[in-house]
């Protein structure tokens, strides 16, 4: 070997790669309890380019018009301001689960407020650093709508997934499974603040769910915290509003949220330390 | 279903130029591309024209997926600087010597101006004038700051006689664009470099595994410790006054390890790279954090720059020859070079000026300083004072604005509280870690270093793959699934 300094070199080199394309055909590797991350080498060769979808475009549409309050355009100009469930309003007092990661931290607040004033009940599960993996790897879920047995369900997830490689492929099963767990029950799924261009958790979650119970929040306008993610609890709440605004004639299955007056709490508020 | 031409589609994908993905010798289609390269190079290493024609070709292919077909821009310049160094050995009348070279130079100069400095002059115009600034669609290619540099170098000093010029295009094309170098240094010498071509060096067992440990703490450096530490340090520069003073504090000695880690291992990657194909390009770095005063630190930092503007601005411009005020005169707007040459902005002509400052004051107080005792207390005291003044003005180098620069000072000695210290390590543990790592490596003796190198060296073949492939995995590992550019790219 010392006299084909090159060869060696060669054969160093291309072992070492040989080993990481390997690994790369599994998204992790266990080894003695841990688990280590692998390369994309074998994604990269062999997966379909992703093509862009314009499943977006709608939501984002009637959000900026939203944000924008001196633009006045018709039905005609804009189709999506078109209601597109103008399904009466659902004023029975509801048992509503709200699940996801952090993001409820902000959000929770808000909804307690309006569930305060309109009747209803909170029982508010945060998952620290969750994602629809996690959520999807077990039955959890299916734990808390046994005990709390809701008739809506809100959920708040993607945050911690905005950046997954190849995340239609992977998250899709886990999505199932959180589906079938809520089952027939209302969803109204809120997506994540994006403080960045996903790489596709949004267009998992348009694609899948059911027309009018998914909330775009990509392309909103966010005060943060320092942490540069999570909204402010102010803007969380500004969040909030632009969904229950929302909800009344977009939204499958819209449900009484007069505005709140005064501050209200969940029922049970559970917090769930992240996944080591 | 995988089919075969979706793979095919993916291979010519990944070997296209992406704008904003420039390839970087830490990514995955870089090793790929270097185990097709090695073979085919060690079967022309002996034939020396092919050798050369094989390089420059998968330098241009390089340069073409960083920076797309501002490869065109590279073979024209580098066509136009041999031109001009061909005539200008073939005429004796000096004037005429002197125009040719002039003319080449500024041209390069004009090239890089427009593109990296027109947005830069055309927004102060208009702020004088108070006009409508609309700033141009400039793209600025890759790395063209180090090789005009080169070229230029190139071009003096074949005028002055101090390098022949090369016989072929192929070979001064060859030095311009060699890949290791080529986008992010270092800055290569025709002088040192020229005479090392036809040499055609085959590099001993010795030195390849030398070289391939080097690019191996390239790697730790660049891509797993800066660009891990970075995530942290960008919060606290995107976010001037949002934070405690305690955790501005650690960004900004965050932020100074980063620069260090991010171009010293780039620069090590770069020279390991060259070593495997024979070639030995100067050391970039040496210990930089270590020096106990600027001069010193000049002498460490960016090396091949700092030579390069001692040589081709400094001491035409009269260096220390014309007294003690032109000497610091000279300092000052070399180092305001300098600082230009890091990137249009006016913050970058303040460091360097500060740069040019603080050089000009440890010049100015050597007669005293060289009178104090040659004891630790006072060395350290030197290292103190040195790596302050550094670390303050990498804020300003940083920093979006101005405005934020100081906000991020002020907030530092305004808001400074060592309660943040329990929690801050909680949280972020593993940025304290490798910050500790870095710190400790960087202030080991460089015996000790030279000694880990010559170990690795002589260590099995398969122990030597374990290190290798613990590298790459940590890499996977700390990866963010944002990679952060390499800071030195647009410089």
């Amino acid at each position: 070997m010392k006299r084909h300094g090159y060869i060696s070199l060669w054969l160093l080199l291309v072992a070492a790669f040989g080993l990481m394309a390997w690994g790369s055909r599994y998204e992790k590797i266990n080894i003695f309890g841990h688990d280590f991350k692998t390369a994309s080498i074998f994604e990269e060769l062999t997966l379909p380019p992703q093509l862009d979808t314009a499943v977006r475009s709608q939501s984002l549409i009637d959000l900026l018009v939203r944000w924008i309050p001196d633009t006045v355009l018709t039905e005609e100009e804009c189709p999506s301001l078109v209601p597109k469930f103008p399904a009466e309003v659902d004023t029975t007092a509801k048992t509503i689960l709200f699940f996801g990661d952090s993001m409820l931290e902000g959000l929770s607040p808000r909804l307690a407020d309006y569930c305060k004033r309109n009747g209803h009940k909170l029982y508010t599960v945060i998952w620290y650093s969750s994602t629809t993996e996690i959520w999807g790897r077990c039955d959890t879920l299916s734990t808390f709508i046994r005990r709390y047995k809701p008739d809506y369900v809100f959920a708040c997830l993607g945050a911690n997934e905005l950046f997954v490689r190849d995340i239609k492929n992977k998250r899709k099963p886990y999505l199932e499974h959180i589906l079938d767990q809520i089952g027939d029950r209302p969803l109204l799924w809120i997506g994540p603040p994006n403080w960045k261009e996903d790489t596709g958790i949004n267009d998992l979650l348009s694609e899948r769910l059911e027309e009018g119970t998914f909330f775009l929040s990509n392309g909103m306008k966010f005060s943060r915290k320092r942490d540069g993610a999570h909204p402010t609890s102010a803007s969380a709440a500004q969040w909030m509003d632009s969904i229950v605004r929302w909800m009344p004639g977009h939204c499958l299955h819209p449900i009484l949220m007069e505005m709140p007056e005064a501050k209200g709490r969940p029922d049970k508020l559970i917090l769930l330390q992240p996944v080591k | 279903m995988v089919t075969f031409e979706t793979i095919i589609d993916n291979i010519g994908r990944l070997l296209s130029y992406n704008p904003g993905q420039p390839m970087i010798f830490s990514s995955g289609t870089f090793w790929a591309l270097f185990i097709i390269f090695m073979p085919l190079f060690g079967l022309l290493r002996k034939r020396l024209w092919q050798m050369v024609t094989f390089v420059v070709a998968f330098s241009f292919f390089f340069y073409y997926k960083s920076s797309g077909w501002f490869v065109l821009l590279l073979a024209a310049t580098s066509l136009i600087d041999w031109t001009v160094s061909r005539l200008m050995v073939r005429t004796s009348a000096r004037w005429k010597r002197k125009t040719l070279a002039t003319l080449s130079i500024m041209l390069s100069l004009s090239v890089l101006g427009f593109f990296k400095y027109a947005n830069f002059f055309l927004w102060n115009w208009n702020q004088m004038v108070e006009g409508n600034f609309q700033p141009l669609d400039i793209i600025l290619p890759v790395g063209i700051s180090f090789y005009t540099f080169q070229s230029i170098s190139y071009v003096v000093d074949v005028y002055k006689g101090s390098v022949k010029p090369t016989q072929t295009w192929l070979e001064y094309v060859f030095f311009l664009s060699f890949f290791p170098a080529l986008v992010a240094g270092p800055i290569v010498r025709a002088d040192y470099f020229l005479p090392q071509i036809r040499e055609n060096h085959r590099a001993t067992h010795t030195e390849i595994y030398a070289a391939l440990w080097l690019i191996i703490v390239g790697i730790l450096k660049k891509a797993v410790i800066a660009d891990y530490i970075a995530q942290y340090n960008d919060l606290i520069f995107n976010n001037p006054g949002g934070y405690s003073g305690f955790e501005t504090l650690m960004g900004v000695i965050g932020y100074t390890m980063q620069i260090y880690c991010d171009f010293s291992g780039y620069s090590d990657m770069a020279i390991g790279l060259a070593l495997i194909m024979g070639f030995r390009l100067s050391r970039n770095f040496n210990f930089p954090y270590k020096s106990k005063n600027l001069t010193e630190f000049w002498r460490r930092w960016h090396i091949s720059l700092s030579t390069w503007l001692r040589d081709y601005v400094y001491i035409p411009l009269g260096g220390n020859r014309k007294g003690t005020v032109r000497t610091y005169v000279n300092n000052f707007l070399t180092m305001l070079i300098g600082g230009l040459w890091h990137g249009a902005a006016w913050k970058f002509v303040f460091w360097g000026a500060m740069h040019g400052v603080g050089l000009a004051v440890h010049k100015a107080t050597m007669p005293l300083t060289r009178r104090l005792p040659d004891v630790w207390p006072v060395k350290a005291l030197g290292w103190l004072v040195t790596m302050l003044f550094v670390s303050l003005l990498w804020v300003f180098f940083r920093a979006d604005s101005w405005g934020d620069s100081w906000i991020i000072i002020r907030t530092i000695f305004t808001d400074f509280s060592l309660d943040y210290l329990e929690p801050f390590v909680t949280v972020r543990l593993t940025w304290v870690i490798m910050m500790a790592a870095i710190i400790v490596a960087h202030a080991l003796p460089a015996r000790w270093v030279d000694s880990l190198s010559t170990g690795f060296v002589r260590a099995p073949w398969i122990l030597k793959l374990a290190v290798f492939l613990i590298v790459v995995q940590l890499v996977l590992e700390f990866a963010g699934e944002d990679v952060a550019p390499f800071i030195y790219f647009q410089f």
